[in-house]
């Protein structure tokens, strides 16, 4: 380090005041300071000062850390040393903002398996273990060369490290790379934080799902707001220390392109940026991420093509992940098209070679040579607000850069010298000549033909000729021998074999070279053990077997992204467009009942006729003659688990209303298409059943390859999860589960009694502040709030719920409380209680035949249904279940045998009841003029075990098809096919990895955690 | 005495004779045989619990001195009684209470463990599954290499005894999967291709061909169980029902099946087996087809993979069935018929989905000398709907027997329904 006295240096610009905090120098020195250079000139390079501004036959002058000059013509001041850098490039250091390097990783508290429900971190800190912004990586950090090295070689700086754990991380630490102490190269210069949906090392119980880790965050800045206010609290130095980041550049770590949109709606509502580190499939959202004013930071640790030589494996490997393959490496060229600031982090690269050959893949993939260096220099010092300080090779800015012996982004070069705050450490001696060529090498009087090659990166290879005269035939044979070229700066080491008739054995040879004069020469040891004088001269050239990195982009045309990027994605999303269909059976589900040869109109997603006499049709209407068909409005699902990431059961507490399934709706589910193609077209993605109080429902529209704030339903009405039961008490959870609170009946009635007399007093502390009455506001909390939406009837409840005993004693408590039951869902002994819940005024929605899975259901019947339906409660079927959802009209049919439903009430506990249980028949539910096209052509009566969909129209868009379908199936097999082969051209040139197979789960109502379940679903 | 029954009698009588019938004849019903073939208006002769004859009534006389009971059943379908191959029905009660559980025992290597002494012929879950006229099942053990051997047992009896078809039918061999790993769609942990297959392949060989060899000689002086246990799968008619699913497995399936020259090699599953139809016939492999009720294993298969895979064996010529294996599996056996129905919307025709579910279960078990279809010297083991029974709005039993005895109509769930819609009668 250059601990240069700064009042010498008088001449510095204004920019250069903002050095002084740089390297003033903190610590004491044993004995004198150390003796360093005045300044450095780097003389004749190639200087990549900016992106889009490179000089050639340049001088680079630096003092210190400084950098002084740079141009054609600097004056070189006497007492700078000069480094002739004639043939190198000079270049920016690159800065990375997502690694944990030096920083020690987070270790948990807990041991033993059973479920630990308070933190277990000492001292005032915030409740929850996955929440500690008070961790700071500057007192953790400790210089590691060894971690170092790579990102050093990469071409990396600096580094904004933190420590990559839990959903409020704490503050990074902004670290100069170079070899010094950690006073020297620790910096004040930024300030970011970090967050992220992992909840990391922590082992309490909560949160256990994505969405609870969404609404833990939230939670906590509505604390931090609070706690912010001048009014006496007790100390919690988290929340003192979320206050003090408040401001700071954001950074919010995410697994998938969804978390970047789920984080920003975060961000939205407390107004804050977040910067994203992304996944490295952002390509699929670029328009939503035109929107937001953040910069990205990109992994480019692009996938590996799997290995497909095995047929039968291949098979195995979803459309998705190969698609993704052929895109992942346009994602940062899609990015910088689209004009969104990124940068490019080295993250997911175990050497410098690995993080070279990824770069140059993405500019093979369209990224500008000038966008990649803005992506690892420029725009990462702009997020941080310290472009003034580095980020490009100006005066004024840190002596932070690196020494090439070329165009790093155009072809295979090697890193020189990397320069950290004005210090400099040598990785490797440029060799500004060839050796290769043609060589006569005379040892011994005897002269033997070499030839060296270049293999790349100042590696060599030889081979030499030597002759044997045949005795008997007196002809002379030619043998080539392969020669170890060592080359190391000026010394020369090369070493073969001879066997012919005088040598017999290994020649050693050591020599130095002159390249100018094409001569090597030496010592070495020749077979018969004699040291001898040898000398090569060069006779002419050879082909170089060095390539050439950067070809000429060309984009694949057929290296598309669809809607979603999978199988049955859409190639462009379909059009809502005016529909006529005639001649139809309709179920209207209306006063009109079934009618014949009825005629459905839809235009701009609404249905604007249905009926059997026609007005004009709209014009360009699409006429469909459904002639022997049936048309329905589509399929409603009271009970769905589809389309959910990351946890459907937030299982850390027993009451978690401040969790959203809202908050984590997953479009890429396969299982939306799947289900539009059993004419399901909207669905309650309803929480699971692992607590007493679980989340927030989503209500959705399946659509298709849509993004999830798409899907959900304008202005729906807000729903929660309740449940009842053996999930509830973790009855089969195993026999560790025996620690949350309840474990009985008895315990789940004091839940609700408990959570709601909280809700009526946090209601009434609000009021009382709103009259003035309380000085300070109470603390927002979340959990609360929604409680107290379902007091003021705001919020409607679906409850799980089995046998009759605890069904009556939840109406009891909400009447006492002061609320209602909107739906008792899965409601097997309903047809027991059905007086009772049709005065308390709930609705049922049921399985249609199961039971048997567990104790609970031992008296389920599949009369239920009709019983409940005789005693005029609004009976839903649901599925509960991905497969099942696809062919609810099945289900629905068996209502006609169970108990003889009329198949107009069969076809409405699929349709219309579900709607009023969601309160959304006035835009759903049956073929009515004014609501929303959500229309299902089937080929047959649909409650027939025959009847198929022929399409599904979802708010006036065909969405499902069964003729576009076959051509979409044969189109995946077609692609399938191509990326198979292109994987394979891939796996001939090495690149390949095994395939992991993503096993298929699903989420039931008692998943617990954020991975899907393969266990047997006990609802 | 004689006894003509009208409808209603029966189904609210259930089994309420006196004395067992000796001869009935049930006329005038839409007859399916179970083996591809229907007559509109059928008669079908019961004496002494078998199938005297099942003809067509409009050509038939009745004579009816000759009959103890006769059933008019116009309008009515007259079906062989279903069979629901692969199941655990009567081996458990309720999934999520392990003390109901009895078709998993410990052990890798279990052909000695026998599920039939573990069938539970009053299971609650049972009553349910023969009203919707399901009224035979192959008890079938779980886990393992090799599971256990099956047994056929009608869903009736007094004791296992008297419910079992044909004890001991077959051994269950698990397949090892070709692909092997964990995790989950939204984190996946490395799945690949299982390294351990071919290690595993060959210790079911080492396995068959130990038994093999053993069952070279008949009388053993110290007899070895598990060895014993397969000795009628080379010597006799045991079947070998290789579970197995992915298209590497079938394959080798076939190969095994060929080496160890199993006599009656049976797939379970062969969710890929469409692809293979040719070497399917040629190795004369019947395949019991994965729960059509099912999802497609991978996001670019057909949607409706499961429903088609019966008619695209039925196409490819190889001789198969449905069966039912899957989450739930003992309660969703009541919808048998409904997994055959919907098949039929995806190319095979009503009779070809009832015979998948009645003569081509037995014959790939080996019972269809006495079971699967209305055939004359066959056994009375059939079921009257009164409508389509493979369409749920219509299946409802209105009278069924097993081996010419009559089993009740009924089941606790109905009583449950009418106990409690007494109470909303006012």
């Amino acid at each position: 380090m250059i601990k240069f006295i700064l009042c010498k240096s008088i001449l510095l610009s204004s920019i250069f005041c903002v050095l002084l905090s740089v390297a003033y120098g903190q610590e004491p020195t044993n004995g004198m300071i150390r003796s360093n250079a005045s300044y450095y000139a780097f003389t004749h390079a190639t200087i990549m000062v900016s992106p889009g501004e490179v000089i050639t036959n340049a001088t680079l002058l630096i003092k210190g850390n400084e950098i002084i000059k740079i141009g054609k013509r600097v004056l070189i001041p006497n007492d700078a040393v000069e480094l002739d850098c004639e043939g190198r490039t000079i270049i920016p250091s690159f800065i990375e903002l997502s690694t944990s390097i030096g920083v020690q990783k987070a270790k948990s508290l807990k041991t033993g398996q059973s479920p630990q429900l308070e933190s277990m971190k000492q001292g005032p800190y915030y409740w929850n273990e996955a929440i500690h912004p008070e961790i700071d990586a500057a007192e953790l950090y400790q210089p590691n060369d060894k971690v170092n090295e790579a990102l050093i070689k990469s071409g990396f700086g600096f580094a904004l490290t933190h420590q990559q754990d839990g959903i409020v991380r704490g503050k990074g630490t902004f670290v100069s790379l170079g070899k010094s102490s950690t006073h020297e190269v620790m910096t004040n210069w930024a300030n970011a934080s970090y967050y992220s949906f992992e909840k990391g090392v922590s082992r309490q119980s909560y949160p256990s799902s994505q969405m609870g880790a969404i609404a833990l965050l939230r939670q906590t800045m509505y604390d931090a707001i609070w706690y912010k206010d001048d009014s006496k609290k007790e100390l919690n130095l988290s929340l003192e220390a979320m206050n003090n980041q408040w401001n700071d550049v954001s950074f919010f770590s995410t697994r998938s392109k969804w978390e970047i949109l789920r984080a920003q709606k975060i961000a939205n509502e407390f107004d804050r940026t977040f910067h994203y580190i992304g996944s490295g499939d952002e390509y699929m959202i670029i328009n939503e991420l035109t929107e937001i004013n953040s910069t990205i930071v990109l992994p480019i640790n692009f996938p590996k093509a799997y290995d497909v030589t095995n047929p039968y494996v291949a098979r195995q490997i979803p459309l998705s992940d190969m698609k993704h393959w052929e895109m992942a490496p346009y994602n940062p060229s899609i990015i910088a098209e689209n004009n969104i600031p990124f940068c490019i982090t080295y993250n997911g690269h175990k050497t410098a070679k690995e993080f070279w050959s990824h770069l140059r893949k993405a500019i093979n993939h369209g990224l500008s040579v000038n966008d990649a260096l803005n992506a690892l220099t420029m725009q990462p010092a702009k997020t941080l607000g310290i472009s003034a300080i580095t980020g490009s090779i100006e005066v004024g800015k840190i002596a932070s850069f690196n020494l090439y012996d070329g165009n790093p982004f155009e072809k295979d070069c090697k890193l020189l010298q990397s320069w950290a705050l004005g210090e400099q450490t040598v990785h490797a001696q440029h060799l500004k000549e060839d050796i290769a060529g043609k060589y006569n090498i005379t040892i011994e009087n005897r002269k033997f033909p070499l030839a060296i090659k270049s293999t790349g990166k100042g590696k060599w290879n030889g081979t030499i000729e030597t002759y044997a005269t045949s005795s008997s035939t007196l002809k002379t044979d030619t043998t080539k021998h392969k020669a170890v070229v060592i080359l190391d700066q000026e010394d020369i080491t090369l070493q073969f074999t001879i066997n012919d008739s005088i040598w017999s054995g290994s020649v050693n040879l050591q020599g130095k070279i002159n390249t100018k004069l094409g001569i090597f020469e030496g010592n070495g040891m020749i077979p018969t053990g004699k040291w001898v004088k040898w000398y090569a001269v060069k006779s002419g050239k050879v082909t170089s077997l060095e390539k050439k990195i950067k070809d000429d982009f060309v984009k694949d045309t057929l290296a598309v992204s669809w809607f979603p990027n999978m199988a049955y994605g859409f190639d462009s999303l379909p059009e809502q467009l005016p529909y006529v269909i005639v001649h139809a059976t309709a179920w209207t589900n209306e006063e009109d009942g079934i009618i014949e040869d009825a005629t459905v109109i839809i235009e701009h997603g609404k249905i604007t006729y249905c009926g059997i006499d026609p007005p004009t049709y709209p014009k360009d209407a699409e006429v469909f003659n459904a002639k022997g068909m049936h048309v329905t409005s589509g399929i409603i699902d009271e009970h769905s688990h589809i389309a959910i990431s990351r946890g459907v059961n937030e299982s850390g507490q027993a009451i978690s209303a401040e969790v959203s399934i809202g908050d984590v709706v997953h479009p890429d589910d396969i299982n939306i298409y799947r289900q539009l193609s059993g004419g399901v077209t909207a669905s309650q993605l309803l929480h699971g059943s692992a607590n007493p109080v679980g989340g927030q429902s989503a209500l959705i529209k399946l659509k298709w390859g849509s993004t999830p704030e798409e899907m959900l339903i304008d202005d729906a009405p807000k729903f929660i999860k309740f449940a009842l039961g053996e999930n509830v008490k973790q009855s089969n959870w195993g026999s560790y589960n025996t620690a949350r609170f309840p474990q009985t009946r008895m315990g789940v009635e004091q839940v609700y009694y408990d959570g709601f007399e909280r809700a009526h007093n946090y209601q009434d502390a609000l009021a009382k502040y709103n009259r003035g009455e309380l000085k300070t506001k109470p603390r927002v909390d979340l959990e609360l709030e929604v409680l107290s939406e379902i007091l003021n009837s705001e919020r409607f409840i679906s409850c799980h719920s089995y046998i009759q005993s605890e069904i009556n004693m939840l109406m009891h408590v909400a009447d006492s409380m002061g609320f209602r039951i909107n739906t008792f869902t899965h409601i097997l002994e309903g047809y027991k209680v059905a007086d009772k819940m049709k005065a308390h005024g709930a609705g049922g929605s049921t399985f249609a035949d199961w039971w048997a899975y567990k104790f609970e259901v031992n008296d389920a019947i599949p009369y239920n249904a009709k019983m409940m339906h005789d005693q005029g409660i609004i009976v839903a079927i649901n599925s509960d279940d991905a497969e099942m959802g696809r062919r609810l009209n099945q289900e629905a049919a068996k209502t006609v045998k169970y108990g003889g439903m009329t198949e107009e009430d069969a076809w409405k506990t699929v349709t219309l009841n579900p709607a009023k249980l969601l309160h959304l028949d006035d835009r759903m539910g049956s073929l009515k003029k004014g609501k929303d096209a959500d229309v299902v052509i089937w080929s047959a009566n649909p409650l027939s075990v025959q009847a198929q969909v022929v399409s599904t129209f979802v708010d006036g868009v065909i969405l499902y098809d069964a003729k576009r379908d076959a051509l979409l199936y044969n189109r995946n097999q077609q692609e399938k096919a191509r990326l198979i082969s292109k994987m394979l051209d891939a796996n001939q040139q090495g690149n390949k990895q095994d395939f992991v197979k993503k096993t298929k789960g699903h989420y039931h109502c008692d998943t617990i955690g954020e991975e899907a379940s393969l266990e047997e679903n006990t609802h | 005495m004689k006894i003509i029954l009208t409808l209603i009698a029966i189904s609210i009588l259930g089994v309420s004779f006196a004395q067992e019938p000796t001869s009935v004849l049930i006329t005038g019903g839409y007859l399916h045989i179970g083996n591809g073939e229907s007559i509109v208006t059928g008669a079908v002769g019961v004496r002494d619990g078998k199938i005297v004859f099942a003809k067509n009534a409009l050509t038939f006389t009745v004579d009816e001195g000759k009959w103890d009971t006769i059933i008019d059943v116009s309008g009515k379908h007259i079906y062989p009684g279903f069979i629901a191959p692969n199941s655990t029905l009567g081996l458990t009660e309720i999934d999520a209470v392990r003390a109901t559980k009895d078709f998993d025992e410990v052990g890798i290597y279990n052909p000695h463990v026998r599920s039939q002494i573990a069938f539970n012929v009053e299971s609650k879950v049972m009553s349910t599954v023969r009203t919707n006229g399901v009224l035979l099942s192959q008890a079938t053990p779980r886990g393992g290499v090799i599971s256990g051997t099956s047994s056929i047992m009608a869903l009736d009896g007094w004791n296992w005894e008297d419910a079992t078809i044909s004890m001991d039918d077959g051994i269950h061999l698990n397949w090892p999967s070709s692909m092997q790993g964990g995790g989950w769609w939204a984190e996946p942990a490395p799945k690949k291709r299982n390294e351990h297959y071919n290690n595993r392949k060959q210790e079911i060989y080492d396995f068959f061909e130990m038994a093999k060899a053993y069952s070279n000689i008949r009388d053993h002086e110290e007899k070895d169980f598990r060895l014993e246990a397969m000795r009628e799968c080379f010597k006799g008619d045991k079947r070998v029902y290789i579970h197995a699913n992915e298209l590497q497995e079938l394959v080798d399936v076939i190969a095994f099946a060929r080496e160890l020259k199993l006599k009656f090699p049976v797939i379970v599953g062969g969710y890929d087996s469409h692809l293979i139809t040719r070497q399917l016939v040629d190795a004369e492999i019947p395949v019991m087809v994965v729960r059509p009720h099912s999802l497609p294993e991978n996001e670019e298969d057909d949607i409706n993979h499961p429903y088609r895979l019966a008619n695209l064996l039925h196409e490819g010529g190889v001789a198969f069935c449905i069966q039912n294996s899957g989450g739930m599996e003992a309660m969703n056996t009541r919808n048998l018929p409904f997994l055959a129905g919907t098949t039929m919307s995806f190319g095979l025709s009503t009779e070809e989905a009832i015979q998948s579910i009645t003569l081509s279960p037995a014959e790939i078990m080996g019972i269809d000398d006495n079971y699967g279809s209305l055939e004359k010297g066959k056994s009375a083991t059939l079921f009257v709907s009164d409508g389509d029974a493979l369409d749920m709005r219509t299946n409802n039993m209105f009278l069924g027997m097993i081996n010419g005895k009559f089993i009740s109509t009924r089941n606790f769930q109905q009583e449950l329904y009418e106990k409690y819609s007494k109470k909303y009668e006012k």
